[in-house]
């Protein structure tokens, strides 16, 4: 049962003060997609800067840019906030705006659990932020977290992180992670149950498939790190001593709990930039998707099996060596269908007329980016490779070209691509070349040489290091990127207020596209469509576009 | 093909929207002050509690004892009708790849190219260092680590272990080649001998040239490069040939699975 009211105007004000009160009230989908892409954006931007200061502190040998605790604080909050704080909301953020749209409904299952989630993400990290003015505690003893984003024990403990810092870590991404769970039942729940007339699941758009397993992927590993985080939680604050191996705790329980949830994160991550590459290449080559349904189950794939390799970041704490060669042999698996994936976006491409329009340029980075990280994957799944190698800048080196050159890259091309929808405008092409050329130059100069530092031995969150060890120039090249990144960075910004205020009206279907966002107007009324769609196919707007050659004659 | 107008229009959200509501906000801000204050102070708890209470009431009230919805424009509760779409008539769309080589053809192929290249090999031995052995011993030093301290006069000899482990390395990789060119060679259709004669070798020989000191130190000591690409061409040239005057087969891509596997389904198409 429901009752009708008359639209309030609230959304619609006119005065700053309304329009800040409407978005602060609103429970659109729309909306509050739009409020975590921005939000994502401001956290990319702090999470760069502190990027930006231990790259300024390593240039050189000896440097004293940073003091060593600061140094330690600004990897902590860099890695915690590139995770929590921008990767996890921004692709919150495009599921939020795009999967009703793209199977035709009206919002999601859970509106005001919705906005909720927002709500509690948000103020999550401005609370895990807080800790640089409440950190100190009683003790005096620093502001930020200093513990690294995966926060080992017993670095945790009481007894080497003194002070309140640790506290804000989990307090932080805890509550931010309840944003996480919310956002997760809401995409399962609308996906399963409020798909329009006619889209059945195999009718889905890719981006969908993705955000479903997505959405099952956080409620299996999310709630391991929230319990294990009360666990770290009850140790520090009530003499517990689940990770304290002196008290016949283990710190390796930690280890295991965290990384059942980190490595499916890396998922979480990455299966939504999987999901805009999926709609943005077909779109631009002008050709459907090679092998639809293997794509699906490649997804399915990996997400069954990146619940399963979570120990290859623990192959050096001496696992015995059955069960190092089992996580071997199951992260070796995970590259058959993520190789699917890689193999189907090329025969997309293969023999389409390809336009390379901004977006399209941005999925391209992406594929050679993200096969060199996945590379550098399997050479670090042999174990003994790993042993040479690990917690070395290989490492970091390794998953930046996955989440920078892959996610980051995917999802700057997806912010090109659906900014016509979600502004009515179009962003500029010029801008748009010169941020890609200027980020993958920039990405490239900063990240490659982090293999070659790695080989030579740098060992990664060494706050500096000695003139004679060889690693100087590739420490100069890697801080030398850094520039070159953030102008890049600054011109798609720049590009994204100029557009929104002076670009071209982009009309309904600027990229003539074929999922059901494109069938209504851009921007969407607040009800969506005027009227629900009903779909014929897996490119329901291809089929109301050429009903004389639609693709239901193919399913 | 099941027709969309046959379904039921069960879509939530069909007659309005949700009506916006602050208690979502005050409920996380509640929330979050509630965890905050466990590195604050009780009263950070008690502000908290009460934001809370009154973000939960609120967003209640906007679900209880009704959801409260935004009234939609007339006519936003009839889902659009499907567009009239042809019957389909004759074949206007192309599968890409319509037709490639069968399995079959790359096995075959890969058999064919390993034995060119083994007479390559074996004439490098025996030509340079009068064995047959020497290129069979040296291949499985991929797997025996002894064989790179072995000295030239053993591995000129017969090893019944190190030959059949050198076949079994020999056939399994050429077979497995072998079927990479069936799916390869389409990509360069006109010129299927210069894919696998030329660039497949080159591209290969240079692989191995960079990676030959850690995946076998023993023939990194031995190898001859010109005699090892010389060996690669002719296994490309062989295999390549075979696949490509295979009879290429309809990947019938596009159609059903059961009708791409031959099985038979009654019931109304």
């Amino acid at each position: 049962m429901s009752t009708l009211h008359a639209p309030s105007h609230t959304a619609a004000g006119t005065s700053l003060l309304e329009r800040l009160h409407g978005w602060a009230i609103t429970v659109d989908h729309k909306r509050l997609g739009i409020m975590y892409v921005v939000a994502a954006l401001l956290f990319f931007v702090v999470g760069g800067l502190e990027a930006a200061a231990m790259r300024l502190q390593l240039i050189k040998p000896m440097n004293d840019f940073l003091t060593p605790q600061g140094f330690n604080q600004m990897f902590t909050m860099h890695g915690t906030t590139m995770v929590f704080l921008v990767g996890m909301p921004m692709l919150a953020g495009f599921g939020n705006f795009l999967v009703p749209l793209m199977i035709g409904a009206r919002d999601m299952a859970f509106p005001r659990l919705n906005a909720f989630g927002f709500w509690l993400f948000l103020l999550g990290g401005l609370l895990l932020y807080f800790s640089w003015i409440g950190g100190d505690g009683l003790y005096g003893a620093g502001g930020a977290p200093d513990v690294g984003w995966f926060a080992y024990s017993p670095l945790t403990s009481k007894t080497f992180s003194r002070g309140n810092s640790t506290d804000y870590w989990i307090l932080g991404i805890m509550v931010s992670g309840f944003g996480s769970l919310s956002a997760a039942i809401n995409f399962v729940t609308t996906i399963l149950c409020m798909r329009c007339p006619g889209m059945t699941l195999m009718r889905m758009p890719l981006m969908v498939w993705m955000m479903l397993v997505v959405g099952f992927l956080v409620l299996v590993a999310l709630p391991v790190l929230t319990a294990a985080q009360v666990m770290l939680l009850l140790d520090r604050s009530l003499g517990a001593h689940f990770f304290d191996p002196q008290q016949a705790g283990s710190a390796l329980l930690w280890q295991h709990l965290f990384w059942f949830f980190g490595h499916p994160e890396v998922y979480i991550l990455i299966l939504p930039g999987f999901g805009f590459v999926s709609e943005i290449v077909p779109v631009f080559s002008r050709k459907v998707i090679f092998g639809y349904t293997l794509m699906v189950a490649a997804t399915v794939g990996i997400g069954f099996i990146s619940l399963g390799v979570w120990a290859h970041h623990m192959f050096v704490v001496g696992l015995p060596p059955w069960l190092n060669a089992l996580f071997a042999a199951s992260t070796f698996l995970i590259s058959v269908p993520t190789g699917i994936k890689i193999f189907n976006w090329i025969a997309t491409m293969w023999g389409g007329r390809i336009r390379f329009d901004t977006p399209m340029l941005y999925c391209t980075g992406f594929l050679g980016m993200f096969v060199i990280g996945g590379l550098t994957g399997i050479m670090l799944a042999a174990v003994p490779f790993t042993t040479q190698l690990s917690d070395s800048y290989f490492v970091v080196g390794h998953f930046h070209y996955v989440l920078f050159g892959g996610l980051v890259f995917a999802i700057l091309g997806a912010v090109t691509y659906w900014f016509p929808k979600a502004t009515g405008r179009m962003m500029d092409e010029g801008l748009g070349r010169w941020s890609f050329w200027l980020i993958l130059l920039g990405f490239n100069l900063v990240f490659l040489p982090m293999h070659f530092s790695g080989m030579l031995g740098m060992p990664r969150r060494i706050y500096t290091y000695q003139p004679d060890r060889g690693w100087e120039m590739w420490n100069l090249v890697t801080t030398a990127g850094v520039p070159v990144q953030m102008l890049g960075v600054a011109v798609f910004v720049w590009n994204m207020i100029r557009s929104s205020l002076k670009g071209p009206v982009a009309g309904d279907d600027p990229w003539d596209a074929w999922t059901l966002e494109w069938a209504t107007s851009s921007p969407p009324p607040e009800h969506n469509f005027d009227r629900i769609p009903t779909c014929t196919s897996a490119r329901p707007l291809w089929d109301r576009k050429h009903p004389d050659d639609p693709d239901c004659h193919y399913e | 093909m099941s027709d969309p107008r046959d379904e039921p229009a069960s879509v939530p959200y069909l007659r309005g929207v949700p009506e916006p509501t602050s208690g979502p906000l005050w409920a996380g801000f509640g929330v979050t002050l509630m965890f905050a204050a466990l590195v604050t102070h009780a009263l950070v708890a008690m502000v908290g509690f009460v934001c809370a209470v009154a973000g939960f009431v609120a967003w209640a009230r906007a679900c209880f004892p009704e959801e409260r919805l935004e009234s939609l424009p007339t006519g936003a509760d009839q889902p659009l009708p499907p567009p009239a779409l042809q019957p389909k008539g004759r074949e206007s769309r192309v599968m890409l790849p319509a037709a490639m080589h069968p399995y079959r053809a790359g096995l075959r192929g890969g058999l064919a190219g390993g034995v060119s290249m083994a007479v390559v090999a074996v004439g490098w031995g025996l030509l340079k260092h009068g064995s047959v052995w020497l290129p069979i011993n040296l291949l499985s030093g991929v797997f025996v680590p002894s064989v790179g301290q072995a000295s030239l006069e053993t591995l000129s000899t017969f090893q019944p272990g190190l030959f059949a482990l050198a076949c079994g390395i020999h056939l399994v990789a050429c077979l497995f080649v072998g079927l990479l060119y069936t799916v390869t060679l389409p990509m360069m259709p006109r010129r299927p001998l210069i894919m696998g004669g030329v660039l497949g070798p080159v591209l290969w020989t240079g692989l191995l040239y960079a990676s030959i000191g850690i995946v076998n130190p023993a023939l990194e000591r031995f190898i001859s490069w010109p005699w090892f690409f010389g060996s690669q061409v002719a296994f490309g040239l062989t295999c390549g040939r075979t696949v490509s005057r295979a009879r290429r087969i309809d990947t019938m891509t596009g159609l059903p699975l059961d009708e791409r596997m031959g099985v038979e389904r009654g019931g109304v198409r």
